[in-house]
């Protein structure tokens, strides 16, 4: 660590801890970070903790409980940048699925005893509680993207992360479009950029966990799944998954089911 | 068999495809990589070729409006399919490359900047038809045609050996006849290839596909296979002209005269901005410069990529991006492909092979958006009328380029010699010029922070030894050039593009008109004017701000107020505690003055809608718009007209300007989304 280094926080919500591990799967690289930054609190790798305040705050997880919903305001404060990480962080990830159907009734489907279970009936992204500075995608986030992260911050340049759709990276990889040459539905089109094309290089469709681009043209896309034979169920499948609640995938599910989420837990505060 | 064996035509047996494919793998004693068509993820891709058994012997491929399928037809053909979703762009232009290494390092030597040297190995490019044949040339002429020009391209391109093959089994996409690009090859190959039943009839355009051929010992292709070829073509072309849906590219010509048509509208709610059509197109040239270092490092790399118009950073400035919607995009592309490309380069940037068509995966078929746009435009919507198009030859001959011009130079260090406070957001820096540097009022140049960015920063103070830069902080690269102290050193590439034709307004009256920061490139103006006062006739300086806090050169302008030989005035449009001076906007210090339309010559810088303002104002005081010059903002990556950023209408802002008149300028001045 150097003397004076930028302090960074990693911490997290309800999230399975992956885009975290992407910071230690940076292998090569974790002397030089901890050479540039001083890591004050990052449960998975140190057992140092540090109530803040953080130069960099790193958050993963989507907001699910009460004392999450209060963690985050007391973090924000803490934080001078504040970057939320993941699917969960940016998009309320798969569990935000919830939010279409009945809390209560997931809660006894999954649990024995489900009144120990004190979850909010939202799932919801950090950005619905608090102001965030950056955002990095993906279900877990890419390390390349992390890597560019902080070494724009380390240098003071704006992250060399474009809000791309997937296409622009996946042409650039050389890899066929498989919606065209295969009839595959692929969401590359509306879905941002980060992942590298990983998906359509093994043949398959884009499945959106790197969320919707801010300026995803739904009703083009979708319309084009419907006219190629799929069902509005069918169609509505496609994007239930990471992001689907992260705009405009939400009103896009939401329209396809013919039925809306619960409001924001922000709305019911 | 004659020597060279050019301008005859030989036969080469189906079985000896072979046989050319390991004469083209180390012709000449040299191994050259052949890339050619191949059959891989559902589709025929080029890449690398060892056998003939790589390429797509019994394939067919079906195209239509954002479907590709490939069916086997089990015969011997190896080319009997269209293009498929591979430009040869690939392999002379990659989708990546390291362009520059930098460093950051201390020391008065640590901060370099060092472009990287082109060493594109031998490469045999099998298999290109006419239309990627016209696209080369296209290209040729965006990144050969100078002033400044792509080395990297340019030496891939002279390292490749071209065996062109001539089509015979067009796609429903294909419209090569209506853009004259196909389906023969008339030019630009070293052999020549074209299939018939049992072989193939090859010729040599070149001394190197002579050479090929001799090797070979091919005997002459007699009159029935020879005329089998000439009939395969033929039947080619009559079915992509009479079949197909085509594109008058003369009328297309006209695309940019109808901006607000309604069909911008109706294909852009289709249009997802994926940017699949640039990306396949063979033509499209647009890239990115790409920051790269690794966290503290004081090492780094500047990559260029493949950019796309399509983006919603490509137009992007600091406030906010010049075509912020999908319409904007869709329309800037297929004009700039049918109609802006004309002025550029010569030629229309599209050859007719449909990959855009083809690829886009909600079936957008520019041969329909152009004729919807280009046959049902009323006549009153045209935005500059009467026939402007000449006849124009699209044949390979029109299309040759002349190579010319000097590659890219990389930023030279400068020493910043002191720093002066302009406002809270705002300094200017004397810097002493690297040698080399030359500079002119109305230039740029990009001041590069190794590692972080090379934003474009007018010259605001040129005296001998020094110039000056006045930034703004506005992002990350912005507020590191206003980081920088005395003693510390910066990248300059430049100066570039087109300066204020001060000389030329000898003898005028001058105006100068700016706004908020736009007084820092007009300032080597005022310097130059009152430096040789006596050759000038009335000079006048107006100068607007948003608050007294805001505005740049406080001081300076006092002294001009105080000169008896200048009017200077300015203005805000917030007073402060402190201000006695006029509120309002700029135009109000000047609109009133009648001006000698023959003997006046103006100068403005400021917002765009404060210039077209300012524009206005001064027409109506009786000047002419080709007096008024104007210095415009548009998003400038590589600075010489290489990167396609910072287009506006027909022009390259950072090559064709920045300085334009208003009349050049007129149609495109305030136009959203140009």
């Amino acid at each position: 660590m150097t003397r004076g280094a930028p302090t960074v926080g990693v911490v997290k919500f309800a999230s399975c801890d992956g885009c975290q591990l992407s910071l230690l799967d940076l292998e090569d690289h974790l002397l030089e970070i901890t050479g540039t930054f001083d890591i004050v609190e990052f449960a998975e790798a140190t057992s140092r903790r540090s109530p803040g305040p953080y130069d960099v705050l790193l958050v993963e997880g989507s907001v699910s409980t009460e004392e999450q919903a209060a963690e985050i305001l007391e973090l924000r404060a803490q934080a001078r940048t504040l970057v939320t990480i993941g699917a969960c962080a940016t998009a309320g990830g798969i569990q935000a699925l919830r939010n279409w159907a009945d809390h209560d009734e997931y809660r006894r489907a999954v649990y024995a005893h489900p009144e120990y279970v004190a979850s909010l009936a939202t799932s919801t992204p950090v950005s619905s509680h608090v102001r965030v500075d950056a955002e990095l995608h993906g279900c877990p986030i890419d390390r390349g993207e992390l890597l560019e992260l902080l070494s724009a911050l380390a240098v003071g340049r704006r992250p060399q992360i474009r809000e791309d759709a997937v296409c622009l990276a996946c042409k650039r990889r050389g890899v066929v479009c498989v919606t065209v040459a295969r009839g595959i539905p692929c969401l590359g089109p509306v879905t941002n950029a980060g992942c590298g094309a990983i998906c359509p290089a093994m043949d398959r469709g884009c499945y959106g966990c790197f969320g919707p681009r801010p300026e995803a043209n739904m009703p083009s896309l979708t319309g084009s799944f419907l006219a190629s034979g799929g069902t509005r169920a069918d169609v509505a499948r496609l994007f239930e998954g990471f992001t689907a609640y992260a705009e405009p995938f939400r009103t896009t599910v939401s329209d396809l089911r013919g039925r809306g989420p619960e409001e924001d837990a922000d709305a019911q505060q | 068999m004659s020597e060279a064996g050019q301008g005859h035509r030989y036969f080469l047996a189906r079985h000896r495809l072979a046989d050319l494919i390991d004469v083209l793998r180390g012709a000449g004693g040299r191994a050259r990589t052949v890339i050619g068509p191949t059959v891989e993820q559902g589709a025929i891709v080029y890449a690398e070729i060892d056998t003939a058994a790589d390429l797509p012997v019994g394939w067919r491929d079906e195209q239509a409006p954002g479907h590709y399928r490939l069916r086997r037809e089990g015969d011997e053909r190896a080319f009997a399919y269209a293009v498929g979703p591979t430009a040869w762009k690939r392999h002379l232009f990659p989708p990546a490359r390291v362009r520059m290494e930098v460093a950051a390092e201390p020391g008065a030597d640590g901060t370099r900047f060092e472009p990287t040297q082109p060493a594109a190995s031998a490469t045999v490019l099998l298999g290109a038809r006419g239309c990627e044949l016209a696209a080369m040339r296209v290209q040729d002429r965006v990144f050969r045609g100078g002033p400044y020009v792509d080395d990297h391209y340019a030496d891939a391109r002279d390292a490749a050996f071209v065996v062109a093959v001539q089509c015979t089994h067009p796609a429903s996409t294909c419209f090569c006849t209506s853009m004259r690009s196909g389906p023969g090859v008339e030019a630009g190959y070293d052999l020549r290839l074209t299939e018939i039943a049992d072989g193939f009839v090859v010729e040599a355009g070149t001394d190197a596909g002579g050479e090929v051929l001799v090797s070979l010992r091919l005997d002459p292709a007699d009159e029935e296979r020879a005329g089998e070829a000439h009939a395969a073509v033929a039947a080619c072309a009559e079915t992509v002209t009479h079949r197909n849906r085509g594109v008058d590219p003369i009328r297309a010509r006209d695309l940019d005269m109808y901006p607000e048509h309604p069909r911008w509208d109706e294909v852009a709610a289709r249009c997802l901005a994926c940017t699949n059509c640039t990306m396949v197109c063979p033509t499209c040239f647009c890239s990115r410069d790409v920051q790269q270092s690794v966290l503290a490092r004081p090492d780094g790399t500047v990559e260029r990529q493949w950019d796309s118009c399509f983006t919603a950073e490509f137009a992007a400035v600091a406030g906010g991006s010049f075509r912020s919607r999908i319409r904007d995009r869709y329309r800037q592309w297929l004009t700039h492909k049918f109609s802006t490309w004309w002025p550029q380069f010569g030629t229309p940037g599209c050859v007719g092979c449909g990959r855009c068509i083809v690829w886009c995966p909600v079936e957008i078929d520019v041969r329909e958006e152009i004729a919807a746009i280009g046959t049902s435009a009323p006549e009153s919507d045209a935005q500059d009328g009467g026939e402007r198009r000449g006849d124009v030859d699209l044949g390979p001959q029109a299309l040759t380029t002349s190579p010319g011009g000097v590659p890219e130079p990389p930023p030279r260090t400068g020493t910043v010699e002191r720093v002066t406070t302009e406002t809270s957001d705002t300094v200017t820096l004397r810097v002493r010029t690297p040698p080399g540097l030359e500079a002119q009022p109305g230039q740029f140049v990009l001041a590069a922070v190794p590692r972080v960015g090379a934003p474009p920063i007018s010259v605001s103070r040129l005296e001998p030894g020094t110039l000056e830069l006045t930034v703004r902080s506005v992002g990350p690269a912005t507020a590191a050039l206003c980081r920088l102290g005395p003693g510390d050193p910066l990248g300059l590439a430049g100066a570039y593009g087109r300066g204020w034709p001060i000389e030329a307004a000898r003898g005028n009256d001058v105006i100068v008109v700016a706004g908020g920061i736009g007084l820092a490139p007009l300032r080597p103006v005022i310097d130059a004017v009152l430096a040789d006062r006596d050759s000038y006739g009335d000079v006048s300086v107006y100068v607007g701000a948003r608050t007294p806090d805001d505005m740049i050169y406080s001081a300076e302008i006092g002294t001009w107020e105080q000169r008896r030989d200048v009017t200077a005035a300015r203005i805000v449009d917030r007073a402060g505690p402190d201000w006695l001076g006029p509120v309002g906007v700029v135009t109000q210090l000047f609109a009133d003055t009648a001006r000698e339309a023959a003997s006046t010559v103006a100068f403005v810088c400021g917002p765009e809608r404060m210039m077209q303002a300012s524009v206005d104002a001064l027409v109506d005081s009786g000047m002419r718009a080709e007096s008024i010059w104007l210095t415009t903002e548009r998003h400038m990556e590589c600075g010489v007209g290489l990167c396609g950023h910072c287009q506006l209408g027909p022009y390259f802002v950072c090559r064709d300007g920045p300085v334009f008149t208003a009349a050049e300028l007129g149609p495109y001045l305030g136009v959203e989304g140009i």
